[in-house]
């Protein structure tokens, strides 16, 4: 009995924790699956009340007599729901009933109708202390004189498969045949949109320049750190890490002013250089040189071999996976930044413009298809998303250490 | 003395050579300055410019003096002052015939074609897939290279010329030359050449034995050279402006015209507020203070009486307000459910990891790109968190047979909601990452402090009181903290959220989205950065208030 309670327990215990655990998940997961479903979805399909997950595509169908294909909708015929084609929409339909009997309506095309006396000499009546036109129906062959109590448009649904049947109703009411079906063509149109694809491109060059950039001179840097001693070392190294906590905003406006100097605003170059040379991955660099046994150095420098080569042919090849790391960090920063593009490239020179600018434009320019705003964010959150499934391994247990050691 | 090695006759003249270069320099640096003022050098550039060049070509004159003496007298300091002046000369050279071949530049033109070369980049990988295969089949002979090994590098160094020739390098290299043919490459190709053999000559090994250099020596000399791109870059990108940035804080800068100094006057404006006391909850502004010069920013209520808060910029407080609000609420958001979950994910139970990844997730995502994808999701008609909103008051109401009414929240429009929609973007960004950290602190618990625990019959909620919540202290001082760093600094989902970005009613303003209003749609560059200054004061300020808070708790834990 007692064992029972405790595996009972136990039970209870890890359900409890995997449902929170994945809850979460999917409070974190949604946002993607949104984004990705709907950059797939027809622009009706985004605005549509309630909210569906995956894209649908309206069925439609070719009726014999018709050019273009027909929309099919469900309609209710005798009772029994069927599939009927949207043969023409927008068609005009009043009621009407007679001034002393406002109940008894009847319903006739606005075309069919011709006011009383003809168009230019109206009879009108009053009813309700109104005076209101009155209008020449036809009733059981007879004609009636009515007034209009309302209007609305309907469609005409017709059979496919025999086209006189016909059925009016409302078409926005009506529910439209589905079919689960994506757009990838959304892609497609929000590049040719947006140059996405130079934006894409710009971008790739911007982060593998930073990122080769940077792991060359971090890696040459931390080696000096960690390795060389020199007068002077434990100064700069103080001094580079004082200025890791210092804000990037904070060099905004001198940088701008610095490109201004050497003519490079509007250029992908102020993207790059000024972003390989950083302090806090030098600094990371250090602290994973320093870890390594001073012993295999030394015998290398007793034979003979530079420093140099020490750092190539030694170092760097034991070094993979904290450079694997470091080279994850710079490449979602570099790809992310969105700040200083912001401040350097134009909104004009759209040749030069990375992903995230591209974006903020085209969120002004297709305001009103947010499937391909969300076709567009994904282009830029996916590559990222690639190379942190290929590099998570590194990536997240060396984010868990800094964590400890900082 | 130590004994004289015999110096071979070649290695004499070279030195010789040397020191008659460090003097014709030394000549040559102190002409260039004095010519600099006379007016027959770069006639037309402005004051500081002129400061600055004088300052580098007197201290190269003046140490590659030094140099001169000091290698006649076969001293080893004359090879150290003549490599450290060559080298900086060369690298100017070098960054100045790159800058005239307009490299520099040309990164925009290799955008343009890039694209059509990345299939050659294709066959590089495809080379190195060769190569990585080698290590899974390891042949037989051990010394030799495997034919695999060969045919990576070839099939490697083959892609990535026909990348470079794809993507258009040889019109690239004629370009390059077409532009250094002008004078003023001709002089830095030149420079690059002299100053090249400079170096070669001092460096080479004879050399280096002629001036008694030692192994130390040698060390120093590498580790200025192995840390100067690193510390070159700094200085120039981020040291420099940092100088910079504290000085236009004092000046009108709006980048166009030479800025003038105005002294205090920026941050006197950021700071000039007035307290005014008020009569009654709904008393105009402009009965108790000057709004010529100061506007209400808000005002707080006591009953019958009230204080109105008025500041000469009041969109500076506004941001203050906001950004601070933020703060308060975005780190609690975001760390605390990220202290809960590493709890839950420190369990033994398979599949951890695979949740660890899936929380990482948003944070490693554009923030553009995910604010983009939350602004549908806040559409008030159709948006999925109204959805959710609705079904869970239909759910409610059903259940107790209630009557709440659906408030059909305008997330990104309505005033009192603009700020709660950005924050909860941003702790949904971060809080993931928070747990990873939160995780690795955890894992570095002892077990047996818990075990220990067990036995004096704690309960899961005293562990986590009094082992984990202590333990854990320096994570939680570092979470807190970078995320408090980061939340200051929000702006992209505000930018992409806001349209405008202000939000309704300025709700939404926040520092450094005022900061970049106020420096580049504005161009009141000056006064930025004076904001930018401010910001971080307020950054530094809450993290030393956290570090001390920090200290304190480790003091009682020993």
């Amino acid at each position: 009995m007692k064992i029972q309670s405790y595996r009972f327990l136990q039970f209870l215990n890890k359900f409890i924790t995997y449902f929170v655990l994945t809850f979460f998940a999917l409070v974190m997961i949604f946002p993607f699956a949104y984004m990705l479903t709907t950059s797939f979805k027809i622009p009706a399909d985004t605005f549509r009340y309630p909210p569906r997950m995956l894209p649908r595509n309206p069925e439609t169908v070719v009726v014999d007599g018709y050019d273009e294909p027909l929309p099919l909708y469900f309609v209710d015929v005798d009772g029994t729901q069927k599939e009927y084609a949207l043969a023409k929409s927008n068609i005009k339909v009043g009621t009407y009933a007679p001034a002393d009997n406002l109940t008894a309506t009847v319903e006739r095309y606005l075309t069919e109708v011709k006011p009383t006396g003809g168009a230019t000499n109206q009879q009108k009546v009053t009813v309700n202390g109104e005076e209101v036109k009155l209008f020449d129906v036809e009733v059981d062959g007879q004609v009636i004189p009515m007034i209009l109590v309302s209007q609305t448009t309907v469609g005409e649904f017709i059979d496919p498969k025999n086209p006189e049947n016909k059925i009016f109703q409302n078409v926005r009411l009506s529910t439209p045949v589905e079919t689960l079906g994506g757009h990838p063509e959304n892609y497609v149109e929000v590049i040719e949109l947006n140059n996405m694809a130079r934006a894409l491109t710009n971008t790739a060059l911007v982060t593998i320049l930073v990122v080769l950039g940077q792991l060359v001179t971090s890696v040459v840097g931390g080696y000096a750190f960690a390795r060389l001693k020199f007068p002077g070392r434990d100064t700069v190294f103080v001094f580079y890490l004082g200025t890791i906590m210092i804000p990037f905003v904070m060099l905004i406006v001198p940088l701008y002013q610095l490109m201004v100097l050497i003519g490079w605003t509007d250029r992908l170059a102020a993207l790059i250089i000024p972003w390989i040379f950083t302090a806090y991955g030098t600094f990371l660099m250090r602290q994973h040189f320093i870890t390594f046994p001073k012993e295999i150095e030394e015998a290398a420098l007793l034979d003979g071999a530079s420093r140099l080569q020490i750092l190539t042919q030694i170092l760097i090849p034991a070094s993979v996976p904290a450079l694997a790391t470091q080279a994850t960090f710079t490449f979602l920063y570099a790809w992310n930044s969105f700040i200083w593009p912001l401040v350097i490239i134009n909104v004009g020179n759209e040749k030069n413009h990375v992903l995230t600018l591209a974006l903020n434009v085209l969120r002004g320019r297709a305001s009103d298809t947010p499937n391909l705003i969300l076709a567009g964010a994904a282009i830029a959150i996916i590559p990222p998303l690639i190379v942190f499934i290929l590099g998570q391994r590194f990536f997240v247990e060396s984010v868990a250490s800094s964590g400890v050691k900082g | 003395m130590t004994t004289h090695l015999p110096t071979d006759p070649r290695t004499e003249n070279l030195l010789r050579i040397s020191i008659i270069w460090r003097g014709l320099f030394t000549l040559l640096s102190a002409a260039g300055a004095i010519f600099l003022w006379t007016g027959t050098l770069l006639p037309d550039s402005p004051l500081w410019q002129k400061i600055i060049i004088t300052v580098t070509l007197v201290t190269a004159s003046v140490f590659s003096g030094i140099g001169a003496v000091q290698i006649s007298r076969r001293n080893h300091s004359g090879r150290m002052i003549s490599l450290v002046v060559d080298y900086l000369a060369f690298v100017i050279c070098v960054v100045a015939a790159l800058t005239i071949g307009e490299v520099f530049i040309g990164i925009d033109a290799l955008a343009e074609t890039f694209t059509s070369g990345l299939p050659y980049l294709g066959i590089v990988a495809l080379g190195y897939f060769l190569g990585v295969l080698d290590e899974y089949f390891p042949q037989k002979q051990q010394n030799s290279e495997t034919s695999l090994k060969v045919a990576s590098r070839w099939v490697m160094l083959g892609g990535f010329a026909l990348f470079l020739l794809q993507v258009g390098a040889i019109n690239g290299i004629l370009y390059f030359l077409g532009k250094l043919a002008q004078p003023a490459g001709i002089v830095s190709v030149t420079g690059v050449v002299i100053f090249g053999l400079s170096l070669w000559t001092m460096g080479r090994a004879a050399t280096a034995q002629a001036l008694h250099v030692k192994t130390n020596h040698e060390q120093i000399l590498n580790g200025w050279l192995f840390l100067s791109p690193n510390l070159l870059g700094f200085l120039i990108f981020f040291a420099g402006p940092l100088v910079l940035s504290f000085y236009f804080s004092f000046t009108d800068s709006d980048a166009f015209n030479t800025p003038s100094w105005v002294g205090f006057a920026n941050y006197a404006k950021i700071l000039n507020v007035r307290f005014a006391l008020l009569t009654s909850p709904d008393q105009l502004a402009r009965d108790v203070v000057n709004i010529k010069v100061y506007d209400e920013v808000g005002r707080f209520i006591f009953g019958n009486r009230g204080i109105l808060f008025a500041a000469a910029d009041k969109f500076f407080w506004l941001a203050l307000r906001n950004t601070l609000t933020f703060v308060l609420f975005a780190v609690p958001l975001s760390v605390i459910p990220a202290l809960i979950l590493s709890n839950v994910l420190n369990s033994k139970l398979p599949g951890m990891k695979f949740y660890r990844a899936i929380y990482f997730m948003p944070s490693i995502a554009a923030v553009v790109g995910i604010s983009l994808v939350w602004q549908w999701l806040y559409n008030a008609t159709v948006g999925y968190i109204n959805y959710f909103i609705t079904l869970g008051i239909d759910f409610w109401n059903n259940l107790f047979n209630l009557a709440i009414v659906d408030p059909k929240i305008q997330w990104v429009s309505d005033e009192k909601t603009a700020l709660l929609a950005v924050v909860l973007i941003a702790a949904w960004q971060t809080m993931g990452f928070n747990t990873v950290l939160f995780l690795a602190g955890l894992q570095n618990i002892p077990g047996e402090l818990y075990e220990a625990a067990t036995v004096d019959g704690a309960g899961a909620w005293d562990k986590f009181w009094s082992i984990t919540l202590p333990m854990l202290a320096p994570t939680t001082f570092y979470v807190v903290s970078t995320t408090t760093i980061q939340a200051m600094q929000v702006f992209e989902q505000v930018f992409i959220l806001m349209n405008p970005a202000e939000g309704p009613n300025n709700s939404t303003i926040t520092l450094v989205l005022y900061l970049y209003r106020s420096g580049f749609q504005n161009f009141q560059q000056g006064y930025a950065s004076a904001i930018a200054w401010v910001l971080f004061i307020v950054i530094f300020g809450l993290t030393l208030i956290q570090f001390q808070r920090q200290r304190k708790s480790s003091i009682y834990e020993s």
